[in-house]
C-alpha cells in the first residue's frame, strides 16, 4: 500500500516536474532559438549569469522573473473572480491530461509490478478529450472577462474553432480505436510493439488529421485565428500581463507536450523503439540480472518515449514557423467540408479493410 | 491606373491538395534549420569563419567596414606625436551643426614651436550629423571620417569628446587619407 503510493508519488512528481519544470521555461527558449536558426538569425542569446550565456537558455529564467515581478493588470470593468479564474481553468487541464499518458511500458521490479502511467484508466483516450475540452471555458471566460471587444472576438474564434475540430479529432481516434481495440492508452501503447504496427502505417490519413486537429486545437500557427496579433492585438489574453498571462503561455506549451506525447502513443509506437522489441533488449542485458535488465529497459523506454515527444515537438515549431496563419473561413471550411468528411470516410474504409482481414 | 488583379486562378488539383506545398515548406525551413544548426555550434567552438548562417554576432564579431563609410571624425596625429591641425578653424565654419569648438594656440616667436596648434578641439558627436563637410574643408589633413560608430552613451555631456580623446594615430587611417585624396583632392574637380 505504502510502496504503491511512493510509487504513484514518484510518478506525478516525475510527470509535473518534466512538464512544468522542464518543457514549458525550456520551450519558451527553444521555440525563440528554433525559429531564429530557421530564418538565418541568432536568437535569444544576451540574457547571461556571470558573462556566462549558454546559448540564452538563462532567458527561461530571466522570463520568469519578468512575470513575476509584472504587475498584474486588471482592466476597468471587468470581472475581477473570471478575470482571475479564466488561466486557472486553462492551464489546469493541460497539466492534468498527463494523469493518463503512458510514458513507458510495464516491468516488473524486486517483485513490484510497476505500469509508467498515473493513473490507468479504461477510458483513457476519452478522458483526454473530455479534460483538454474543459480548457475551451478558460479561453472564453478570458475573453468575456476582460471587458475588451478584441478579446472576445478572439474567444469566440476560440470556441467554434475547438468545436469544429474535436469533432474532426473524435471522429480519427475512431480509426484507431478500430484498429487497437481498445481506449486504454497503456494496451494502444503495448499493441504497437511490431514496428508495422505502429498507427502511423495502419492510419496514415488519420495521422495527418489528427495532427492538424489538435494543433488546431492548440491554436497555434496556422490556426492561430483566436490570437491573430495582425487582428485582434492578441485575441483572449489582451488584456493578461505578469503572471495570469504567463498561465495561458504555459498552457499553450504544455499541450505542445500533450499532443506530441498523444501521437507518439496513438501513431508512433509509444515507448518501442522500431525492430527492436522488449525482449531482444533484455536478453541483451542479461548480465545484469532480471531487475537490473528490467529497470535499464524501463529507462531505455522512458527515454525513447520522450526521444519521440521531442521529435513531434520540434515538428509542431517547425509547422508554427513554416506556414501562414489561415483566413478564419478557410479554418472554418478546411475543418467541416475537408477533415470532417474524410475522418468519416476514413472510419469507412478502416472498417471494410478491418473486415477483409478477419 | 486602376488594374485588377485575377483572383480567380484555378489550382490544379494538386495544388488543391495543399499537403505537397505544405511538406515542400517544411523542407525548405527544416533544410535552413539543420544547416544552421552544424554552422551555429561550430561558432561557440571557436570556429568562427565558414559557416552557413551568414547573421553576425554583433558585439563579437563586426562587419568589415568600407572605407567609404562616414564614422565619428577624429583627429589625425602624426609621426612627430602632434595633431596635423593647425587650428585654422575651416572645419569649424564649414560644420552644418556647429558641433566643433576650437581654441587655437598660436607661436609667440619661440624657436623649435609649431606656429598653430588647437589647444582645444572639442566635437559634440550628440550634434555631429556625421556629414564629413568638416573632413572636406580640412586643408590639412588632420580631420577624417573614422570607421568607429560604436559611441552611444549614458550621458549626454559625456560625448563631448576633447583632444586628447578624438586623437588617433594617422597610420590607422591610412585607407581613408588615401580615400579623401581621391575623393577631394584637386585634380578631382
Ligand atoms: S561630420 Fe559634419 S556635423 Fe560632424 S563635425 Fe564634421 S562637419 Fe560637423
Ligand atoms: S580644418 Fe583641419 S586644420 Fe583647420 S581647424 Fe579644422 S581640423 Fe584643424
Amino acid at each position: 500500500m505504502i510502496l504503491e503510493l511512493t510509487i504513484t508519488l514518484v510518478k506525478i512528481l516525475f510527470i509535473i516536474g518534466l512538464t512544468v519544470g522542464f518543457f514549458a521555461p525550456v520551450l519558451t527558449w527553444v521555440e525563440r532559438k528554433q525559429s531564429a536558426i530557421m530564418q538565418d538569425r541568432v536568437g535569444a542569446n544576451r540574457a547571461d549569469i556571470m558573462g556566462f550565456t549558454a546559448l540564452g537558455l538563462f532567458h527561461a529564467i530571466a522570463d520568469a522573473i519578468k512575470m513575476f515581478t509584472k504587475e498584474d493588470f486588471v482592466p476597468q470593468g471587468a470581472n475581477r473572480f473570471l478575470h482571475t479564474l479564466s488561466p486557472i481553468i486553462a492551464v489546469i487541464p493541460a497539466i492534468l491530461t498527463f494523469a493518463v499518458v503512458p510514458f513507458g511500458g510495464q516491468y516488473e521490479l524486486w517483485g513490484t509490478h510497476v505500469n509508467l502511467v498515473i493513473s490507468d484508466l479504461d477510458v483513457g483516450l476519452l478522458f483526454v478529450f473530455a479534460i483538454a475540452s474543459i480548457a475551451t471555458y478558460g479561453y472564453v471566460i478570458a475573453g468575456w472577462a476582460s471587458n475588451n471587444n478584441w478579446s472576445l472576438l478572439g474567444s469566440m474564434r476560440t470556441a467554434s474553432q475547438m468545436i469544429s475540430y474535436e469533432v474532426t479529432m473524435g471522429l480519427t481516434i475512431i480509426g484507431v480505436l478500430m484498429v487497437y481495440g481498445s481506449m486504454k492508452l497503456t494496451e494502444i501503447g503495448a499493441a504497437q510493439e511490431d514496428f508495422l504496427s505502429w498507427g502511423f502505417f495502419m492510419q496514415p490519413l488519420g495521422f495527418f488529421m489528427f495532427l492538424a486537429a489538435s494543433i488546431a486545437e492548440n491554436k497555434r500557427i496556422p490556426f492561430d485565428a483566436p490570437e491573430a496579433e495582425s487582428e485582434l492585438v492578441a485575441g483572449y489574453f489582451t488584456e493578461y500581463s505578469g503572471l495570469k498571462f504567463g498561465m495561458f503561455f504555459m498552457a499553450e506549451f504544455i499541450e505542445m507536450v500533450t499532443i506530441g506525447a498523444i501521437v507518439t502513443i496513438l501513431f508512433f509506437g509509444a515507448w518501442h523503439i522500431p525492430f527492436l522489441s522488449a525482449a531482444t533488449i533484455l536478453s541483451w542485458l542479461d548480465f545484469l540480472g532480471a531487475n537490473g535488465a528490467n529497470l535499464v529497459l524501463m529507462l531505455i523506454h522512458i527515454a525513447v518515449f520522450f526521444a519521440k515527444v521531442i521529435f513531434f515537438i520540434w515538428f509542431q515549431m517547425t509547422i508554427r514557423w513554416t506556414l501562414p496563419r489561415f483566413r478564419y473561413d478557410q479554418i472554418m471550411k478546411l475543418g467541416w467540408k475537408i477533415l470532417l468528411p474524410l475522418s468519416l470516410a476514413n472510419i469507412l474504409v478502416t472498417g471494410l479493410v478491418i473486415l477483409a482481414v478477419h | 491606373m486602376a488594374y485588377f488583379v485575377d483572383r480567380t486562378v484555378k489550382m490544379t488539383w494538386w495544388e488543391r491538395l495543399y499537403l505537397p506545398a505544405i511538406i515542400k515548406g517544411m523542407y525548405i525551413t527544416s533544410r535552413h534549420f539543420f544547416i544552421n544548426l552544424f554552422g551555429f555550434v561550430p561558432f561557440f567552438l571557436g570556429q568562427k569563419k565558414e559557416r552557413e548562417i551568414f547573421t553576425l554576432y554583433y558585439p563579437e564579431e563586426m562587419a568589415p567596414i568600407p572605407v567609404a563609410y562616414r564614422g565619428r571624425p577624429v583627429l589625425a596625429i602624426n609621426e612627430n606625436n602632434l595633431p596635423n591641425c593647425v587650428a585654422c578653424g575651416l572645419c569649424e565654419a564649414a560644420c552644418p551643426a556647429y558641433c566643433i569648438d576650437i581654441i587655437p594656440g598660436e607661436n609667440s616667436g619661440k624657436q623649435n614651436e609649431v606656429e598653430r596648434w588647437p589647444k582645444e578641439f572639442t566635437i559634440d558627436y550628440a550634434v555631429c550629423i556625421f556629414c564629413g563637410n568638416c573632413e572636406e574643408a580640412c586643408p590639412e589633413e588632420a580631420i577624417f571620417m573614422s570607421d568607429d560608430y560604436e559611441i552611444p552613451m549614458l550621458d549626454r555631456k559625456e560625448m563631448k569628446f576633447n583632444l586628447e580623446q578624438l586623437s588617433v594615430p594617422i597610420e590607422k587611417l591610412k585607407d581613408r587619407v588615401e580615400f579623401t585624396r581621391k575623393m577631394y583632392g584637386k585634380w578631382n574637380y
